[in-house]
């Protein structure tokens, strides 16, 4: 019995026919043009309003909507049973905090646990580790930003720190101005790809590099010890307003490229900001590097007009720009602006794993060198390596690993498959403004479009999903894959990577939510298919049992 | 010994010590629990800690709700007149009033623009203790706006409440001392709008205290060489942010806060016969004063908030106290330096007097002031003791505020601080050595619990 009332409340549910034994049902929402519309409030009460319940919901929401646009299932009104099983699922989540401190940083819920009291002691526990100094502060322009940045800079002042505020803009842009004014640290205030009720810190040191594991334990540490630095009342300092970051970033990017040589007709691009960081520094840049530039969605007003991943299912919109404008490449940033994907002169999202490809492809030919990316990107990445004769070293998940390496083999290009590219010359950061430029002189150099650069490397069948799973069982998950799939060969730095004779799989639990990731590449969509379907067999027997 | 004093005044403490981040965040959460969300205005002093002070703050009040509007620096009673007329549910000033530099506070006031009083303060108190706040989702937290010009209406309305017109035929020179302090740009505008010529010093608020933001004579050896240098009528000195008043004749004599209030009684009653609203450790030369002009005087509790609540009740001329603080009330129910010095230049411009002999005329007595410190955990067995030793004695004693008693050659008033871990000895005699053993009558019963 679906609740009823709300405009447009209806609890419907994707039953995707993974295998008739398995069917799996989740939340989702429907309306008109595939913009789906949800009345949470609804579907929270009829779950008993459970504040960690309603927060799953939306992130079932989340993942309803990053999966629909690529498959087939077609949301339908659900039946008794598939509501059933949906409650049971929801009910495992009731244990699942809506706080997530880490080696990544504080990230959870604001109006539940990300309280200032919180947020403050965070940032006493930062300033303490980093020592009195100077420290870099910027935001996304989420609506809980500014409650979050004066909890902040209370904590920053109150131990000591000289704090520059650069006010709203893309993450990249922090670790930039951190190594510009030779700071102490920085502190980035976003929730990069998370719903809109959560925000987040996420912290820099001196290099301009997130804090790797050891540092961040370490300042763990200092927060839960409770003891920080405290200066006297007289030897606070003001905040220093700095206007002007994002100019600079745009700055250093021209100067390290140079704007995009004349090519016959102009190079027209759709940008989609996802309201997000990038919506006023990215059509200032591609203005500035000589692109004609249609902007959508760079309203930076903290309202989501889409789910802020980049993943193709969630560009609609740009796919459409693209077409109605007959622009020669789409451009999507999600809400901190270090991600970026691409969509094709023929309004197709090509997949955020191919933009760290196309980079590569534009920097190796012109710079061949070492190559650095995370262990869940693809194959073609490979190949694009072996054909210019460049080694690539993979390492674990996370920014900051990425960027140690490429910082260990003096890479020349590097980055990650979720759409992050990291160009040493300009940043050890992922940086969506960097991947737009290198992406843009790649087309106009080659004069080629996106479709046939596509077409000059071997491209694989990749999916990635997310599967909700209670933190405890994460580990027991990873165990028995490692057991099931004993006769492969195998990568277990970071959860469990399969090397199959058809393809690879990667399954890890998440740094930042309560879900486990699932990627998989094959050189056929069925062979992809067949090995997610044996995967989630297994990894939900483990978890039901 | 870490002194962090959380009464009904507020929350005080010294800033890297005891008034942590975390404390200011608390009591916003506490306030705007308290409050039930609505408009909250945020004002501060000059003092170093004020920003870190000041975000806490915003990111406690806009976690549970609250539309944020910042005033920047603000003296207090401005803040107290933009609550009402910007329509708001209540303010927070970021000040620790006449404390030293490294000391900081958060003062609630309520949206009728006075301060919280005795039980509304005890309510937050039980808020913030239980510490369950609310907390607002993504989709209602507010924004911060921020509004600069609560001075400029502050000055239009003390316009309306002073003979502007006689005050500016005068062409009074005033020296003013603003301590580097809130009022560094109201006091100077005011002045100019009265005619005045001004002298002003220290009215930078960008820089440290020059001297301890207190109005008292040993704070105003600057304004006293300035009001004789530069040929002043008169000298005024304020504290951080604006609520107390000192003053330095023209012959560059400081006076005792004392005598600000006493001055002001005998210009207001001179004019307008009614009540006056005082504390009872206050000198009672204000009796003295009243006693010549017809009027009447209620003593209340020490504490802003009893005075302005005795003067509604009492349909009071004026209020103040002997630190310094007056309240007119054609302008405002709270202590305002700025319409302190109003209703003085007035006084000036109609009697004709000058400052030092309006001051020769008024009736004295010899007031001593001595505080004891004491560990915060003794403070109330002190006090316990001295009262003991007075009911052994049998004298009448008044437990209204600390303890007064009435002696044959004077009164004595002993009271634990309210800002400070301190015991506070007032003693009032006819002369001086009068006063001096009345002092040392009281030091003989605070006796051996004492640190010194």
């Amino acid at each position: 019995m679906p609740p009823a009332g709300g405009q447009v409340a209806f609890l419907l549910f994707t039953a995707r026919r993974l295998r008739p034994q398995a069917q799996r049902c989740r939340f989702g929402y429907a309306g008109k043009q595939k913009r789906m519309i949800f009345n949470r409030n609804a579907v929270a009460s009829f779950l008993g309003d459970n504040p960690i319940c309603r927060n799953r919901v939306a992130v079932e929401i989340q993942q309803i909507r990053s999966t629909q646009g690529s498959r087939s299932g077609n949301p339908g009104l659900c039946d008794a049973t598939a509501l059933r099983f949906a409650i049971n699922e929801s009910q495992i989540m009731r244990a699942i905090p809506t706080l997530k401190i880490s080696i990544s940083g504080v990230r959870g819920v604001v109006g539940e646990s990300l309280t200032p009291a919180l947020l403050t002691r965070f940032a006493q526990a930062f300033g303490t580790y980093v020592g009195p100094g100077t420290i870099v502060i910027g935001r996304d322009p989420r609506t809980s930003g500014e409650m979050v940045r004066q909890a902040v800079i209370a904590g920053l002042l109150s131990s000591g720190c000289r704090v520059i505020n650069i006010g709203m803009c893309p993450v990249p842009t922090i670790q930039l101005l951190v190594r510009h004014h030779r700071a102490r640290g920085g502190i980035a205030i976003t929730a990069s790809h998370n719903p809109a009720e959560w925000n987040a810190l996420k912290f820099v040191g001196a290099d301009g590099l997130f804090l790797n594991s050891g540092q961040a334990r370490e300042m763990l540490d200092i927060y839960h010890q409770g003891e920080y630095t405290k200066v006297a009342g007289a030897e606070m300092r003001d905040v220093e307003e700095i206007a002007g970051a994002t100019d600079l970033h745009i700055e250093t990017i021209l100067d390290a490229l140079g704007p995009l040589p004349r090519t016959r007709k102009q190079l027209r691009v759709v940008l989609d900001s996802c309201n997000g960081a990038g919506s006023l520094v990215g059509p200032k840049l591609l203005a500035a590097l000589g692109a004609a530039v249609v902007p959508i969605n760079v309203t930076p007003n903290g309202r989501f007009p889409r789910p802020a991943e980049p993943l193709a299912e969630n560009l609609g919109d740009l796919c459409a720009a693209v077409k109605e404008h007959q622009a020669d490449v789409g451009f999507a940033q999600d809400m901190d602006a270090d991600r970026l994907a691409v969509v094709s002169e023929e309004g197709t999202a090509i997949g955020e794993d191919y933009t760290l490809v196309l980079a590569a492809l534009h920097i190796l030919g012109k710079t061949p060198g070492p190559v650095v990316a995370n262990l869940s990107t693809t194959s073609s990445l490979t190949a694009i390596a072996g054909r210019f004769g460049c080694p690539l070293s993979l390492t674990k998940i996370g920014e900051v690993n990425v960027t140690e390496e490429m910082q260990k083999q003096n890479a020349v290009i590097g980055g990650e498959g979720n759409g992050g590219v990291i160009y040493p010359r300009i940043n050890f950061a992922r940086d969506s403004l960097v991947g737009m430029a290198l992406v843009l002189h790649l087309l106009a150099e080659t004069g080629k479009t996106i479709t046939e650069l596509l077409h000059s490397f071997p491209r694989y069948a990749l999916i990635k999903e997310k599967l909700a799973c209670p933190s405890h069982q994460i580990s027991v998950v990873l165990r028995m894959l490692r057991r099931e799939y004993a006769q492969y060969p195998m990568d277990v730095r970071d959860g469990v990577k399969v090397i199959l004779p058809d393809g690879w799989f990667l399954v890890r639990g998440s740094n930042t939510e309560p879900i486990i990731r699932v990627i998989a590449e094959a050189e056929h969509e069925q062979d992809v298919r067949n090995i997610i379907d044996s995967v989630y067999q297994k990894v939900l027997g483990c978890i039901n049992s | 010994m870490n002194p962090l004093k959380i009464g009904i005044t507020g929350v005080r403490g010294i800033v890297g010590e005891t008034f942590t981040p975390e404390i200011a965040v608390g009591f916003s959460q506490a306030f705007a629990t308290y409050l039930e969300g609505g408009r909250v205005l945020v004002g501060r002093d000059t003092r170093a800690s004020g920003p870190m002070v000041r975000a806490a703050v915003m990111a406690g009040l806009l976690a549970a709700g609250c539309e944020v509007i910042d005033l920047g620096i603000c003296p207090t009673p401005s803040l107290q007149l933009a609550v009402t007329w910007l329509g708001a549910a209540g303010g927070i000033a970021i000040t620790a009033g006449h404390n030293p530099s490294q000391w900081n506070a958060l003062k609630f006031v309520r949206g009728d623009g006075l301060y919280l009083n005795s039980m509304q303060a005890e309510e937050l108190l039980d808020v913030f203790h239980q510490g369950e706040f609310t907390k607002v989702g993504w989709d209602q937290i507010e924004s911060v706006i921020h509004y600069q010009d609560p001075i400029e209406r502050h000055v239009e309305l003390l316009k309306h409440a002073f003979a502007v017109e006689s005050i500016r035929n005068r062409r009074l020179k005033v020296a003013v001392d603003c301590c580097n302090g809130a009022c560094s740009r109201l006091i100077p505008r005011w002045l100019e709008e009265l005619g005045c010529e001004v002298l002003a010093i220290n009215d930078n608020p960008g820089a440290p205290f020059p001297h301890r933001p207190e109005p008292t004579p040993d704070t105003m050896a600057q304004l006293s060489a300035v009001v004789r240098a530069g040929k002043a009528d008169i000298g005024f000195a304020h504290d951080a942010d604006g609520e107390r008043l000192g003053i330095v004749t023209e012959l560059g004599q400081p006076l005792s806060e004392e005598l600000t209030l006493a001055l002001a009684t005998r210009l207001r009653l001179a004019r307008r016969a009614g009540t006056v609203v005082t504390n009872v450790s206050t000198s009672r030369t204000i009796e003295k004063i009243a006693e010549l002009y017809d009027g009447v005087v209620v003593r209340t509790q020490v504490g802003q908030a009893y005075i302005s609540e005795a003067m509604i009740e009492h349909n009071a001329v004026l209020g103040g106290e002997g630190s310094g603080g007056v309240t007119v009330p054609e302008l405002q129910l709270t202590h305002d330096s700025a319409a302190a010095a109003g209703l003085i230049l007035e006084g000036l411009a109609q009697t004709g007097q000058s400052a030092s002999a309006l001051i020769q005329e008024l009736p004295r007595l010899t007031m001593l002031k001595h505080n004891f410190p004491v560990e915060p955990s003794r403070l109330y067995s002190v006090l316990q003791n001295f009262r003991l030793a007075i009911e052994r004695e049998r004298l009448i004693y008044d437990l209204m505020d600390g303890i007064s008693v009435v002696l044959p050659e004077g009164w004595v008033h002993v009271r634990a601080s309210n800002t400070e871990s301190l015991i506070r000895v007032i003693v009032e005699a006819d002369d001086g050595p009068a006063a001096q053993s009345l002092l040392e009558w009281a030091r003989d019963r605070l006796g051996g619990l004492l640190l010194i």
